[in-house]
């Protein structure tokens, strides 16, 4: 009997943390193949669309993966009209008429990029996501709220600011950011690059969080224990890769601190993949200078704990990298 | 006397039920009788009611399709027949579906526009810097 209740008490953890992997049985690869190979010039027929790229597959979630890998394969960012998009709703935020003149406005020119040429801005993907997944018998809710990343301050946080999906797979909701796995933009440049990104597919809910406060807590799939508006800005910075590998953030649970000379420090994340630990590497940054260290790493089960004692004083950013990827920011300030 | 009357109400009652299933033979005649359907789609853009180029067309459950022209046009490619049903969809509008009856030949459809917020964040992945304090 104990031992049952044990096993019980391994399923029902295991569950509440995995998401993907609740689909590790069903193998993708016909899906991926059937949404990368499939050409469509424009969206005009959405029906035909998702009726070619699902009818060969069983499942849903296999449906449904179709679906992702063809969106964020075929559908461009376009930073253009983010960035006017930006700009208006930035200016009318206190005058509620003129920004639902522009949103309806903005909405008209939106669906009509997003139908001829394939680009559009996060509302577009949720929304087009929703709409093929509906037309197949999968239902998935659009998200609005706040999207965190490494170049934005709490001010850009202080409304919503992006939109992402919730899907209903198997009678279960899960996560996922279409907008996200695309690919990244560099509006400096001038350009957008297609760059696939699994970590926003179906993702374990704590991580998602890091990044996404939605305006609803429900929609975190982590109510009724959702951290506060004030905890989500104080989080660490957790980049991309940190979703690939990761299936918790444990500690430190805030992004600055401030620690004495020769005290040690212990960073917890539980993995959800097996990694080179002898990639593990720390890269402070201050000012004038950038230094690689290698922390204590102790790996037990899927815990990873990294442990560093600090020797100088200073302020520093302290960035967490396995090889040449970026996992997670934290800023430090070292006291006497 | 009774019989005679038995007689003719037999044969009025005949004559009832051979009618009426003539009516019901004509009206499945003309039940299959197929029609050409066109319309015009037409959705608020703004404030203003506007034809909606591009607007998809379907025939539900059948992979038949047609989208508007630049008036909001369209002429659906099969012939239909009443109780069929036509599914008018536009991105950021709701969609909206409609049975054909005999009148169909010319329809004018107005799709509502769907409340959304349009949102964007841009995605990056560059390296957190801090704000220095100033010294």
């Amino acid at each position: 009997m104990r031992k049952f209740g044990f096993l019980l008490l391994f399923i029902v953890v295991h569950k509440s943390f995995s998401q993907e992997s609740d689909f590790k049985n069903i193998n993708f690869s016909r899906a991926d193949l059937i949404a990368k190979t499939y050409q469509s010039k424009n969206l005009n027929d959405l029906n035909k669309l998702t009726s070619n790229l699902t009818k060969k597959l069983d499942t849903d979630v296999e449906k449904f993966r179709a679906i992702y890998i063809w969106i964020t394969h075929n559908i461009a960012n376009d930073f253009r009209l983010y960035a006017k998009n930006h700009r208006k709703r930035k200016r009318f935020k206190n005058d509620s008429i003129k920004l639902e003149k522009w949103n309806s406005r903005f909405k008209n020119i939106l669906f009509k990029k997003l139908l001829k040429r394939k680009r559009t801005i996060c509302t577009g993907y949720a929304y087009l996501l929703k709409e093929m997944c509906a037309t197949v018998g999968i239902k998935s809710i659009m998200v609005n709220g706040s999207g965190r990343t490494s170049t934005m301050d709490v001010e850009d946080l202080a409304y919503a600011n992006h939109t992402w999906n919730l899907v209903k797979l198997n009678n279960k909701w899960y996560l996922c950011d279409p907008t996200w796995s695309t690919g990244i933009s560099y509006p400096e440049d001038g350009k957008f690059i297609f760059n696939y990104d699994n970590g926003y597919f179906l993702t374990e809910p704590k991580i998602f969080f890091f990044n996404h406060f939605p305006v609803v807590p429900e929609h975190s799939l982590l109510a009724p224990n959702m951290p506060s508006f004030n905890e989500f800005v104080e989080k660490p910075v957790l980049y991309a890769k940190g979703y690939t590998i990761l299936s918790d953030h444990i500690s430190p649970k805030k992004m600055y601190h401030e620690v004495r000379r020769n005290e040690e420090f212990t960073f917890q994340y539980l993995l959800k993949k097996e990694i080179d630990l002898k990639k593990v590497k720390f890269v402070f940054t201050n000012n004038v200078s950038e230094k690689t260290v290698k922390p204590m790493v102790s790996l037990n089960d899927s815990l990873l704990t990294l442990k560093h004692t600090f020797k100088k004083r200073g302020f520093y950013d302290v960035h967490f990298y396995l090889d040449n990827d970026i996992i997670a920011t934290y800023t430090f300030k070292i006291l006497k | 006397m009774k019989t005679t009357n038995t007689i003719t109400l037999q044969k009025s009652s005949f004559t009832f039920l051979s009618l009426v299933f003539a009516f019901f033979f004509f009206s499945s005649v003309a039940q299959a009788q197929e029609i050409t359907v066109k319309g015009i789609v037409k959705g608020n853009v703004e404030t203003e009611i506007e034809p909606l180029m591009e607007a998809t067309v379907y025939l539900k459950g059948t992979n038949y399709a047609t989208t508007t022209n630049k008036k909001g046009e369209f002429t659906f490619p099969k012939k239909l027949k009443k109780g069929d049903i036509l599914v008018f969809t536009y991105l950021g509008y709701l969609k909206k579906q409609i049975k054909i009856n005999e009148k169909s030949s010319f329809m004018t459809v107005v799709l509502e526009e769907e409340s959304i917020e349009m949102l964007g964040a841009l995605n990056s992945n560059k390296r957190y810097k801090s704000k220095r304090p100033k010294q």
